[in-house]
Parts: structure tokens; sequence; C-alpha cells
């Protein structure tokens, strides 16, 4: 059985469609939902937490059903909201320690276990500052802190890499992946930038306009085009050289950014080829690699228009 | 911006092996008791900032102060009849009472609001009514502290003055009789301002003006009415500021003395007065309950 399971979830306002009739089935380990701002993710989450009442469907979280056992689930179930919900005036030792006896954990418990999850998101020396003086990044450390204060055995982190640059941004994701393959809690992550799933994810659900457009494991997404790509670096213009010398043995190559796209199925010896070729223009060999779909790739293709990546 | 903290993943700081918890876990009661004794330290600053502790706790001197120098004077001086009323000390110290319901009452109904916090609360276990509750009764006792710790001190040193112990006893009982009703009425009405307001400054004006204006206006009008004989009018106009309407159950109901020219003549309208007085905070509750089961959708 998975974790999240749901049948026909449909949620209206009034004449808008959030949700429309979702049937999913979501297995252990780190789940990406992917979609536009508005395709319905955080109404999802909402949803399962008890928070939002379905107008029709159900679905259930860890075995249990949303309508019935909502306290049951947020006490198993950890939150990471999208926007800002961290009070300022407040050490994030002692907020986390709050929020980890607002899930039920025993004073001492929670004491040890703040300290803990804080060292995990890397918040060791912060933690002792007043929340309010805290940079975007230590914010949502200090925020899925919060979420695992309870040692959860599922996640919900909505967007948890929004505003972060682009260093923290990879620090964000690593943590993601770390939380879902080292501690063992599952891990569904909302994000619109698919690229960032792609790497993160086991399994990628995809969203759009509140309808399922796709769920698949990420591999599925990703998987291998046959395509080798290959960058060259030299004197002049060392690409094009190097992609006529190449067409000029028969192999079909195109340009594709500073890359060079060979299409040549089949070819056992074609990383040999590509070897000697470039020894004999006089290039540098930069990259020999297999082209990977990407998860961006299939959204375009599938829903003929895509998020911002 | 990167904080040398904030290092790579695989540094050495965060490589300490993820522990699970497998110790005992509580049910809803016991983080309700959390959420009420936190919140309760919260209205007085404890848990926070430096900064927040500096207005409740000179408030809190300000009240305790007079009551202290009124017990060492009796002490002193031998005085042991008529130096002491219960039930008037909360009214003569209003204005005090007043500005600390209309500070603290944010900290426990605006902060969670406008720090977005109330979202995590929501996503765990408590529900939105327990939480509302539970907020509730913090600020209500906050405030029961506030005002009841100065005629705890009167009391005591009443004792201590060897005053007679059963007259002042009922008398002390009687005045926290209504000092329970005045918290539970005042933190109900601060609290709906506080959460729809959740503004700070704006929950603190209107709170104020409200409790102020409210009282004076009673004031004044009773005043009027009087004079011109109409003491119906003035009883009616009592019902409507908190303080002249515990005070009115305080002096007809339980013995007091009150504060007000026209206070309830007749059990009825002692009564009446009692009536508004559980309809308030009734009232008051369910609309919070209602406002942060909203909250839950957002």
């Amino acid at each position: 059985m998975g974790i999240i399971e749901t049948q026909g979830l449909t949620k209206r306002y009034g004449q808008v469609t959030a949700l429309e009739g979702l049937d999913l089935v979501l297995d252990d380990g780190v789940t990406g939902l992917v979609g536009a701002n508005g395709a319905g993710k955080s109404t999802l989450i909402k949803i399962l937490l008890g928070l939002l009442g379905a107008t029709q469907g159900t679905a259930q979280v860890l075995g249990h059903d949303i309508r019935a056992e909502g306290a049951k689930i947020r006490s198993l179930v950890g939150y990471m909201p999208e926007h800002d919900c961290l009070p300022p005036d407040v050490r994030a030792i002692d907020f986390v320690v709050h929020m980890a006896r607002m899930s039920g954990l025993p004073p001492t418990a929670a004491r040890e276990r703040a300290a803990d999850v804080l060292r995990h998101v890397g918040l060791a020396e912060e933690r002792y500052r007043l929340m309010g003086g805290y940079s975007t990044g230590m914010k949502q450390r200090a925020k899925l802190a919060q979420a695992l204060a309870h040692d959860p055995r599922l996640v919900f982190l909505d967007e948890p890499t929004n505003g972060l640059d682009p260093a923290a941004r990879d620090d964000m994701l690593a943590l993601v992946s770390k939380i879902g393959r080292e501690f063992g809690i599952s891990v569904l992550v909302t994000s619109h930038l698919l690229g960032e799933l792609e790497r993160v994810s086991d399994h990628v659900v995809v969203l759009d306009g509140g309808r399922l457009l796709r769920s698949s494991a990420t591999t599925e997404f990703t998987s291998d085009t046959g395509l080798l790509l290959v960058e060259v670096l030299g004197e002049g213009d060392a690409q094009t050289a190097m992609g006529e010398r190449l067409a000029a043995q028969g192999i079909a190559c195109r340009p594709r950014g500073q890359l060079i796209e060979i299409n040549a199925p089949g070819r056992a010896d074609l990383h040999d080829l590509v070897r000697d070729t470039a020894v004999e223009v006089g290039v540098g060999l930069v990259r020999l690699a297999a082209d990977h779909r990407r998860i961006e790739d299939v959204f375009r293709e599938e829903a003929g228009h895509g998020p911002t990546v | 911006m990167a904080q040398p903290s904030e290092g790579r993943p695989g540094g050495v700081i965060h490589d300490i092996g993820y522990r699970p918890y497998t110790g005992p876990r509580q049910g809803t009661d016991a983080a309700a008791r959390s959420l009420f004794v936190a919140g309760l330290l919260n209205a007085y600053g404890i848990g926070r900032s430096g900064k927040a502790k500096g207005l409740p706790m000179t408030l809190l001197a300000m009240m305790v102060v007079p009551a202290a120098i009124m017990v060492a004077v009796m002490v002193t001086l031998g005085l042991t009849e008529g130096f002491l009323n219960y039930g008037t000390y909360p009214v003569s110290l209003m204005l005090v009472i007043v500005i600390f319901v209309a500070a603290q009452a944010p900290v426990l109904f605006s902060r969670d609001l406008r720090s977005g916090a109330i979202s995590l609360y929501l996503a765990r276990p408590l529900s939105a009514t327990a939480y509302a509750l539970v907020r509730w009764a913090s600020l209500f006792v906050a405030i029961l502290v506030f005002i009841g710790l100065p005629v705890l001190v009167l009391y005591v040193g009443a004792l201590t003055a060897e005053a007679d112990v059963s007259e002042h006893t009922a008398d002390f009982l009687a005045a926290m009789v209504g000092i329970v009703l005045l918290s539970a009425v005042l933190a109900t009405l601060s609290g709906l301002v506080a959460a729809h307001t959740r503004r700070r400054g704006l929950a603190v004006g209107v709170t104020i003006i409200a409790l102020l204006v409210s009282t004076g206006v009673v004031t004044a009008v009773q005043a009027i009415t009087s004079e011109q004989g109409n003491e119906t009018a003035g009883r009616v106009v009592g019902l409507f500021s908190p303080f002249s309407l515990v005070d009115g159950v305080q002096a007809e109901l339980l013995g007091g003395q009150s504060s007000f020219q026209v206070p309830p003549d007749t059990v009825g309208w002692g009564l009446l007065y009692l009536v508004v007085c559980l309809a308030v905070i009734g009232a008051g509750l369910w609309l919070l309950v209602r406002y942060y089961r909203k909250q839950a959708g957002r």
C-alpha cells in the first residue's frame, strides 16, 4: 500500500477548480510534485493534512483517511509551508522545541530532538539567535527543522527552495535528498522548477491546472535518448572543425549550444572514433556523455506548454 | 549569501547520523497543556526577546506596588478596618489593566496570524477549536494573575495585620469571583479584537479606546441620568462597559462595594448583569473558534 493514495480527489472554490479527479498512489522515498503556480500543489498538501475539505473523492495518508483521522495524520506528518511562518521574536531552538511539544513529544525528548534537527539542517550555532534576524536561507532551514522535529514518517515540503540563491538551493536540495534516503522519512516536495526535482526525487508527479498530467518514476522521465553529447575546446572555432570532421566520416551530428549532438545509434566504436577525431583535429575533448531527457522535455511534450525552468 | 555554516552538503557539522525518535508520544491534551503554559509565559514576555518582557513586567509592578504600600501602611499603623476594599481595587487601577490587556492580547492572538506560525500549529494534531480555546485560556489566566495578584497581596497583608479573618476572607473571595469574571470578559473582547486586526499597533489602539471610552461613557451617562432621576437608564448603560458590567455583578450578587454611580439595586438587575457577562464570554468564544477554524483552509 502506498503512503499517499487519492481516489478522484476534487477541490472546487466556487467556479474555480483547484484539483480535478486526482487518482494517485505514491510510495516511500522522495516524490516530487511539479506544476506551475496555481496547478494545485499547495491545495493537495492542505487536503492531505486534513486542513481543507475535499469537494469530492477520498484520500489516505499512511493508511489513515483524511476525513476521519486528520489529527492522527497530522501527528505522523511534518509540514513545511511555502510562506513565512516563523515568529521573529523567538530563538530557533525555543521555537523548534515548542513545535516538537505541539506534536506530542515529552519535554526532554523535544529539547534533544530540536537540537538534533537544527544541527542536521545546518543551524548549529545560529539556533540561539532570534529568527527575525535570519537570512532567507536560514529561515528555510528553521522551517525545515520544525517539520522534522517530531521525527515524522512523512514530510510535506512546499517549495523549500523558494527565494534561495543557487548555492543555498543546492544545499536545500541535498538536504531534501538526505531526508528521504538517510533519515528514512518519506518526502513529498513541491517545486515549479522541474530541473530541481529531477535531481532529488525517485518519483515525479506532474500537475497541470489541477489535473494529473503524469505520475511515474524519475528514471522514466530521464531515460537515455540514444544521443551522445560532445564538448571540445581549442583554437578558433573548435566546435565547427570537430563537427565537420565527424560529418566527413559519416557520423550524423549537429550543434546544440556549445555542444555537438551525435546521432549514431548502434555504432560500438563511437567513443573511440570521437576520441581519435579530436586528436586528429587537435582539439581538447572536454565532455563525452550520453544525453538524458529531462523532465521539462516530457512536460513540454505532454502539456504543450511548460512552467519556467 | 552563503554563510560559513551554510557549507556544502557533506560538511563536518551536518554529517552526524540521523537518530529516529522511538520514545513515547503524548496525546493532544499534553500538547494543549504545553501550548497553554507557553502562551501564559509569552504574555509576560518569557520565552521571547528581552525587550518583550519590559512592558508586562513594568505594568505588573505598577499593579502590585500600590497594594504593597497599602499593606505596609496598614501593618505599620495597625489599621484593620475600613481601609481596604478588594472589589474596588481593580477599578481604581483600570488604566493599568487596560494597557496590559490591550498590549498583551496581540501576543497571543495576532502574533501567530501575522507571522504565519498559525499554519504550523494547525498542521499539528491540536484542532483549530482547541488552539483558539487554549490561546484564550492563556490570556484569561495571564489577566487573572495580573489583576488578582495585587488583591492577593492586600489580603495576605490584611491577615498579617491581624484583621478579622472570616470577614476579610469572605470579601476577598467575593472580589476574586468578580476578578475571574472581569478577566474572562477582557480576555474575550481583547482576543477578538487582536485576532481580527492582526496588526499589533492597531489592536492595542482599538482595545484601549474601546475599553476606556466605553467606561467613560458609562460614568458620564450614569452621572447625567441619575441627576435627572432616571436610574434605570443608567443601569442599562452600565451593561456596555466590561468594568461596570462586572462591577455590577460583584456589587449586587456578591455583596461587594461598587465603584460606579448607579450599580444594580435588585437581584434581578444583578442577574441581568451576570447573564450579559456570560453571554459576552460565550458569544466571543464562539466567534474566536469560528475565526480560527476558517484559518485552517487558508
